[in-house]
C-alpha cells in the first residue's frame, strides 16, 4: 500500500499538467479574440457564404418562394440584362471621375496644411467636417445649392456669366454634381492619412536635397511622392472600394436618375433587393460587385509589388 | 377508461374551456405615429376587447417611407404582424405573393356588417375576382387646393366658383396657371408635394390623362402612347416649358408656403394650412374631354397570411370597419361606406374645410377610380422612370418618349 503511494506520487510529479501556462495563454487569447470573432462569423462570413447560395436561387421574399437556379442569375445578369451594364458603365465612370479627384485633392490640401502654421488647425477642421457631417443633411442642402434657375450654383455662375445646366436633372451634369458632392464630402479623411504620412516623412531627406540644389517640384517628385506611395495604395484602394460601394449619396441626391444617369451598380442592387424583393438576382449582383472590387484591389497591390520592384 | 387517460381528457377539456379567457395579442402594424390617429385606434381596440374579453391590440408603428420594405422582412423573417395597413399600390403584389388571406366569409359573417355599404369603385383595389383581401379604411380623393389669394390678386376667379358654374376644364385650368405665374411671384401649379417628376410620377401623369379619356394600361395593353394620353401630357408639357406655370423639374415651388398658387393633394394635408398664412381652399380636378375624372388615394386594411390567430384578426378588421367605427375614423380618414359619406358627420368632421367644398369631396369619393396598380407595380415604375425623365426636358418628343415608356413596361404588363 505504501509502495503504491509512492508510484502515485512519482507519477504525478512526472505528468505534465493539462492546464500549462502556454495552454492558458491561447485560452486567454482565444477568449479576448471570441467577441470580435463571433462576430465576424455571424455578422459576415455567414452572410457572405449564405449570399453566395442565394445567388443561385429564384428567391422572391415576399412570397417565400425560392427556387435552385444555378447560375442563371449571373447569366441573366452578364447577358441578357441591359441596364445590368449600363449600371457597370455608370460605375466605373463614378470610380474613374472620383477616384483621382479626391485623391489629387487630398494630396494638394495636405501638402498645403500639413505644416504647424497660422490657421492650419481652423481649415483642417473645415475640410475634415463634411465628412462627420449626417448625408441626409449634405444631401438636402446639395439639392437645394443645384437647383436649376433658383439654385445658389447657377446664380453665383450667372453672375460670371455663365448660364449653369439644370445639374440634378440632365444626366451628364448629374453624374458630375454627384462626383462633386461626394468629393467635397469625403476629401478630408484622405486629407488626414495624407497628413499622417507626409509627418512620418523626416525633414532630413528634403533638407539634404535641398543642399543638393534640388528644386521643389524636383523634391516632391524624387523625395516626397516616392516616401508617399504606401499611403497612396491605401487610399487608392480604400477611395475605389468605397466608389463602388456608393449607395447612400445616390439615394439622397438623385435616386439613380434622370434617365438612370447616376445608376450605380450598389443603387442598382438595393432596388433589386429592397423595392423588387428579388433576393436571388440581388445576391448575384452583390457577388459580382464583391469580385469586380477583389480584382481592383489585386490589380492595384500587384502594381504596388511591381512599382516597388 | 384508465386513471390516466381521465387526467388527460380532464387536462385536455380544460385546455379547451379556458382557451377562449387567454390572453391573445394582435400585432397591428400602422404607419401612422400621430397620437390623436393612436388614441382613436386605441378606443376601438378598447369596444373590441368587451366583446372578445381577453383580446388587446398592439398597435406598431413603421415609417411610412419603410413601411412595405420592413413589414416585408418581418413577414419573411417569421415574425409577422397579424394584421396591418397597406398601401394601395403596394395591394396587388401581396395578394399575388399569397402574403394576405382572404377576408370575404369573416366579412359576410360579421353581424349587421353590411358590406353592400361599401362604394363599388372603391372596393375595386382590394378584391381579386370576387374574393375581398382588404377594406379600406382611407378613401381620399385628390383636389386641388388653391391660394385665394393669389388668385385674388391676379384678379381671376377661383376654381371652386369656376367647378360651380361647371367651367373649371383642363383649358381654364391652363389658362388661369398661366394668368397667376404672371401675375404672382410663383408658379401656377405645383405637382403633389413637388414630387411629380420622381416619386409621384402617377400622382402628376393620370390626372389629366384620365380627364382627356386615356388610361395607364388596360388588360396588359399599355395607355401612354395612345392619342388620348398624348394630348394630355404634351399639354402639360407646354405649361412646363411654354407657359411656365408649373414648378419645373429640379426646381421647388412649395404651394404651403406660397412658392405654388395651386397644387394637388388629400384632404389630409389641410392640416399644414393653417400654418401657412393664406385663404385657401379646395376644388374638384378639372373635367376634360371625357368630363370630370376624380382620383382616389386609398390605404386599406388587411390579415397577413402568416398571422398567428387569423380568425381573430380577420375578425378585428369586421369590428373596425362597420359602420359605427367607420363614422368615428372618418374624423380623419374619408370612409369608403356609402352610408357614412352621405351623412353630416362626415361633411361636418373636418373642422379646416367647410361643408360645402367637403360635398365635392363626397362626390369625388364616390364617383372616383384608384390610380393604375398592378402586380409588378415596383418593376413597372422603375422602368418608367427613366423614360418619364427623358419626357420631361424642354426639347423632348411627346409622342417618342410615350412610346418609350411603353416599350419599356409592356413586358411587365
Amino acid at each position: 500500500m505504501v509502495a503504491l503511494n509512492d508510484t502515485e506520487a512519482t507519477a504525478r510529479r512526472n505528468s505534465v499538467p493539462w492546464l500549462t501556462l502556454r495552454r492558458r495563454e491561447a485560452i486567454e487569447g482565444w477568449l479576448f479574440v471570441s467577441p470580435t470573432l463571433i462576430g465576424f462569423l455571424i455578422f459576415f462570413l455567414g452572410p457572405l457564404i449564405a449570399v453566395v447560395f442565394y445567388s443561385l436561387s429564384e428567391w422572391n421574399l415576399l412570397s417565400q418562394r425560392a427556387t435552385y437556379v444555378g447560375l442563371d442569375n449571373y447569366a441573366d445578369a452578364l447577358t441578357a440584362n441591359r441596364d445590368f451594364w449600363h449600371v457597370i458603365r455608370n460605375s466605373i465612370f463614378f470610380a474613374a471621375g472620383l477616384v483621382p479627384l479626391n485623391m489629387a485633392l487630398a494630396l494638394a490640401l495636405a501638402i498645403a496644411l500639413c505644416r504647424p502654421g497660422p490657421g492650419v488647425v481652423f481649415f483642417r477642421t473645415v475640410f475634415f467636417a463634411p465628412v462627420v457631417t449626417s448625408a441626409v443633411a449634405w444631401a438636402i442642402v446639395w439639392r437645394f445649392l443645384l437647383q436649376g434657375e433658383a439654385g445658389a450654383v447657377n446664380q453665383l455662375l450667372a453672375h460670371v456669366g455663365i448660364d449653369g445646366p439644370n445639374w440634378l436633372r440632365e444626366p451628364n451634369w448629374a453624374m458630375v454634381a454627384v462626383i462633386v458632392t461626394r468629393v467635397i464630402k469625403m476629401v478630408g479623411l484622405n486629407m488626414i492619412l495624407y497628413i499622417a504620412a507626409l509627418q512620418a516623412i523626416p525633414r532630413d531627406y528634403e533638407q539634404a536635397a535641398r543642399l543638393e540644389g534640388a528644386s521643389g517640384w524636383q523634391i516632391f517628385r524624387m523625395v516626397t511622392w516616392p516616401l508617399l506611395a504606401p499611403t497612396t495604395l491605401i487610399i487608392m484602394v480604400i477611395t475605389t472600394i468605397g466608389s463602388f460601394k456608393v449607395f447612400d449619396h445616390i439615394y439622397l441626391m438623385t435616386g439613380g436618375g434622370p434617365e438612370n444617369g447616376t445608376l450605380v451598380l450598389a443603387y442598382y442592387i438595393y432596388e433589386q433587393a429592397f423595392e423588387f424583393f428579388d433576393i436571388g438576382y440581388a445576391s448575384a449582383l452583390a457577388m459580382i460587385m464583391f469580385v469586380i472590387v477583389l480584382a481592383l484591389t489585386i490589380v492595384q497591390l500587384l502594381l504596388r509589388q511591381k512599382g516597388s520592384a | 377508461m384508465t386513471r390516466p387517460t381521465t387526467i388527460a381528457s380532464a387536462v385536455a377539456a380544460l385546455a379547451l374551456l379556458s382557451a377562449p379567457l387567454a390572453a391573445q395579442e394582435l400585432r397591428f402594424t400602422v404607419w401612422t405615429g400621430n397620437d390623436a390617429h393612436l388614441e382613436m385606434l386605441n378606443g376601438i381596440a378598447a369596444s373590441f376587447a368587451e366583446k372578445r374579453p381577453g383580446v388587446t391590440v398592439n398597435y406598431e408603428t413603421i415609417p411610412a417611407g419603410e413601411y412595405v420594405q420592413k413589414l416585408t422582412f418581418q413577414l419573411a423573417g417569421g415574425n409577422p404582424p397579424d394584421l396591418g395597413w397597406m398601401f394601395e399600390d403596394a395591394m396587388p403584389t401581396f395578394v399575388g405573393a399569397g402574403a394576405v388571406r382572404e377576408l370575404t366569409p369573416a366579412l359576410e359573417s360579421a353581424e349587421g356588417y353590411d358590406l353592400a355599404d361599401f362604394s363599388e369603385p372603391a372596393m375595386g383595389l382590394w378584391k381579386k375576382d370576387d374574393a375581398i383581401y382588404g377594406v379600406p379604411f382611407s378613401t381620399s380623393p385628390f383636389m386641388i387646393y388653391y391660394n385665394k389669394d393669389m388668385f385674388d390678386a391676379a384678379g381671376l376667379e377661383d376654381p371652386l366658383t369656376l367647378a360651380g358654374r361647371g367651367e373649371w376644364d383642363m383649358d381654364k385650368f391652363r389658362e388661369v396657371a398661366k394668368a397667376l405665374s404672371e401675375a404672382n411671384d410663383a408658379y401656377g401649379f405645383e405637382f403633389k408635394d413637388g414630387q411629380g417628376y420622381d416619386t409621384r410620377i402617377m400622382h402628376a401623369l393620370m390626372p389629366p390623362i384620365r380627364a382627356f379619356g386615356g388610361f395607364a394600361w388596360r388588360d396588359g395593353e399599355c395607355g401612354f402612347n395612345k392619342p388620348e394620353a398624348v394630348a394630355a401630357i404634351t399639354m402639360l408639357h407646354e405649361m412646363v416649358f411654354e407657359d411656365g406655370s408649373i414648378v419645373p423639374p429640379g426646381e421647388q415651388g412649395d404651394y404651403f408656403s406660397g412658392g405654388s398658387a395651386m397644387t394637388i393633394n388629400q384632404i389630409s394635408r389641410a392640416s399644414k394650412m393653417p400654418e401657412a398664412g393664406f385663404n385657401w381652399g379646395i376644388a374638384p380636378l378639372p373635367t376634360g374631354p371625357a368630363g370630370a375624372s376624380p382620383i382616389i388615394g386609398q390605404a386599406g386594411l388587411v390579415v397577413f397570411s402568416e398571422s398567428e390567430y387569423p380568425e381573430l384578426a380577420a375578425e378585428f378588421i369586421a369590428h373596425m370597419t362597420k359602420k359605427e367605427n367607420v363614422a368615428v375614423m372618418a374624423q380623419f380618414f374619408p370612409p369608403a361606406r356609402k352610408s357614412v359619406l352621405e351623412s353630416d358627420a362626415f361633411t361636418d368632421a373636418n373642422a379646416l374645410i367647410p361643408a360645402e367644398q367637403m360635398q365635392n369631396v363626397s362626390a369625388a369619393i364616390t364617383e372616383g377610380t384608384v390610380l393604375p396598380s398592378h402586380e409588378r407595380s415596383p418593376q413597372i415604375n422603375a422602368a418608367m422612370k427613366p423614360r418619364v425623365d427623358a419626357l420631361w426636358r424642354a426639347e423632348a418628343d411627346v409622342q417618342a418618349s410615350l412610346d418609350a415608356v411603353c416599350e419599356a413596361i409592356q413586358g411587365d404588363l
